[in-house]
């Protein structure tokens, strides 16, 4: 069988999974210890949940000082992981698989309307469908930020220009606590999608196994729907499992009349 | 063990994680993950570097939190200690010890500055002192000095369930920082007892719990001796 995911991002993926939990559940855990924004002194625009502390079951660490210790010393594997992920991405080429190409928007609203059963067959797509393509080259990026403005708010005043650059010290602190929020969404809708619509993915990101057939192409499979079923299932497109930017144009507006 | 086991049993472990300290074992790599923490920190510090707040901060005023490690607000007894005084020592030439009178005669200096607490809030102050550094000239400190302790009268329990003296011992780069100050004056007023009087350490470029109020000593050493919330847990470092 075909391996789907490269070795490197099989590690890379379950090694991001468990840092960047423990980043987001310590990283609460300081929040904790002041559950607001703004100067002392000062009222802040735009954050309705002023002092109300976040659930101490999604947090981790214990105290303050504990999660300080776990949040500044995961971040180095976060970033190093991090790194060797995009790393391989660029080197071996697989960044042109996430790369926005012409027309992702409208393949991702033709993705949100499979979804609301609006259209009923899937999309053809490549390894990826269009909103799982936007949501992977997203990360790296908001990744970044999530980097930036947490050096910003961790050296204010040796490293002050970056912080200047994200609003100063409480903006920047602002920041990195909505990228984190952006990155929860993300994740947890990923996961979801992962559970009741390609459970088979976490075999391909695993030991990297696939089985074509069960693509949620040839499932035709929304969440919930046609979870166990084998391909083609119909209504899917009648298409081989090609990448969408290996087809000509011809060829896809043939399928779009089908 | 089968892959559901596996998947099973990291959920539990997952779970039972949740709001813990985390695994035991995992200690003594966050302990050296701060200790090469603080190596980059030290790296990272210039001494030139200062702090600016922005023009258009407010100061934090009445808002600034009071903060101290007894039950109550610590205040020196004279009647009990005499008069209050402030021990320069350690590797100098000659020991200091100043009256608040004679410590105001030294030149002053007055910083608007940030203060960066490690809960996460910052506040703007106006402080008004000493530079640690002018302290270290009139004492004539000596060229082995790596670090300087400045103790405190506030006595309280540390997480541990130890009754002790607030202390924090700084590297000397950064007490000699020029916004380093021992200070006397806040906002423009005389340093008032919930703030640290009759003097405390500031300085924005460490966390708010690395400037020890209610100053006593200020002593020069060859290297740091640790301090009452770096014993714990906290960072002994704190950079900002």
């Amino acid at each position: 069988m075909n391996r789907r995911y490269h070795w490197l991002v099989r590690v890379t993926h379950w090694v991001n999974a468990v840092a960047l939990v423990v980043m987001i559940a310590s990283g609460l855990r300081i929040f904790n210890a002041y559950p607001a924004f703004g100067r002392k002194g000062e009222s802040f625009c735009c954050y309705p949940f002023h002092g109300t502390p976040i659930p101490a079951w999604l947090t981790f660490g214990g105290w303050l000082a504990g999660a300080r210790r776990w949040h500044f010393a995961m971040m180095w594997l976060l970033v190093a992981n991090g790194l060797v992920y995009v790393a391989f991405l660029w080197l071996h080429g697989e960044w042109r698989e996430l790369a926005p190409r012409r027309g992702i928007l409208r393949d991702a609203w033709e993705m949100v309307k499979f979804y609301a059963f609006v259209r009923k067959d899937h999309p053809v797509q490549g390894k990826h469908n269009a909103l799982q393509q936007l949501a992977y080259f997203a990360l790296p990026w908001l990744a970044l930020l999530s980097i930036l403005t947490g050096i910003a708010i961790w050296k204010p005043v040796q490293l002050s220009g970056l912080t200047a650059a994200f609003g100063g010290y409480v903006w920047a602190r602002y920041w990195h606590f909505l990228l984190m929020v952006v990155l929860s969404v993300l994740s947890i809708g990923h996961v979801f999608m992962v559970l009741t619509v390609d459970p088979y993915s976490l075999r391909a990101m695993t030991t990297g196994g696939y089985d074509p057939a069960r693509t949620p192409e040839r499932r035709n499979a929304r969440p919930f729907y046609h979870l166990f079923a084998k391909g083609p299932v119909e209504g899917a497109p009648r298409t081989e499992e090609r990448p969408n930017k290996e087809r000509s144009k011809d060829e896809r507006q043939k399928e779009e009349r089908r | 063990m089968k892959r559901r086991q596996f998947l099973k049993l990291s959920g539990a472990a997952l779970l039972a994680a949740c709001n813990s300290r985390g695994p035991q074992a995992m200690q003594h790599v966050l302990s050296y993950a701060q200790r090469k923490n603080a190596v980059l920190e030290r790296k990272l510090l210039r001494a030139d570097k200062l702090d600016r707040p922005k023009a258009s901060a407010l100061n934090a005023g009445e808002a600034l939190p009071v903060y101290f490690v007894a039950t109550q607000i610590p205040v020196w007894n004279e009647a009990v200690n005499g008069p209050w005084r402030l021990e320069v020592k350690g590797l100098v030439r000659t020991p200091l010890s100043l009256s608040l009178a004679e410590l105001m005669k030294l030149p002053r200096v007055t910083e608007r500055v940030n203060h960066f607490c490690v809960e996460g809030w910052s506040a703007v102050s106006e402080w008004t002192g000493v530079r640690v550094s002018e302290l270290a000239r009139a004492a004539g400190m000596l060229p082995d000095a790596r670090a300087v302790d400045f103790s405190s009268f506030d006595v309280g329990m540390t997480e541990n369930g130890d009754e002790a003296a607030f202390h924090e011992s700084w590297d000397l780069e950064s007490a000699m920082h020029p916004q380093t100050l021992v200070c006397y004056g806040l906002d423009g007023a005389q340093l008032g007892p919930p703030h640290g009087a009759p003097a405390r350490l500031f300085s924005p470029i460490k966390l708010g719990y690395k400037c020890t109020k209610y100053l006593t000593e200020v002593v020069f050493l060859p290297a740091p001796n640790g301090g009452f919330w770096s014993d714990v847990g906290y960072e002994w470092f704190a950079g900002t």
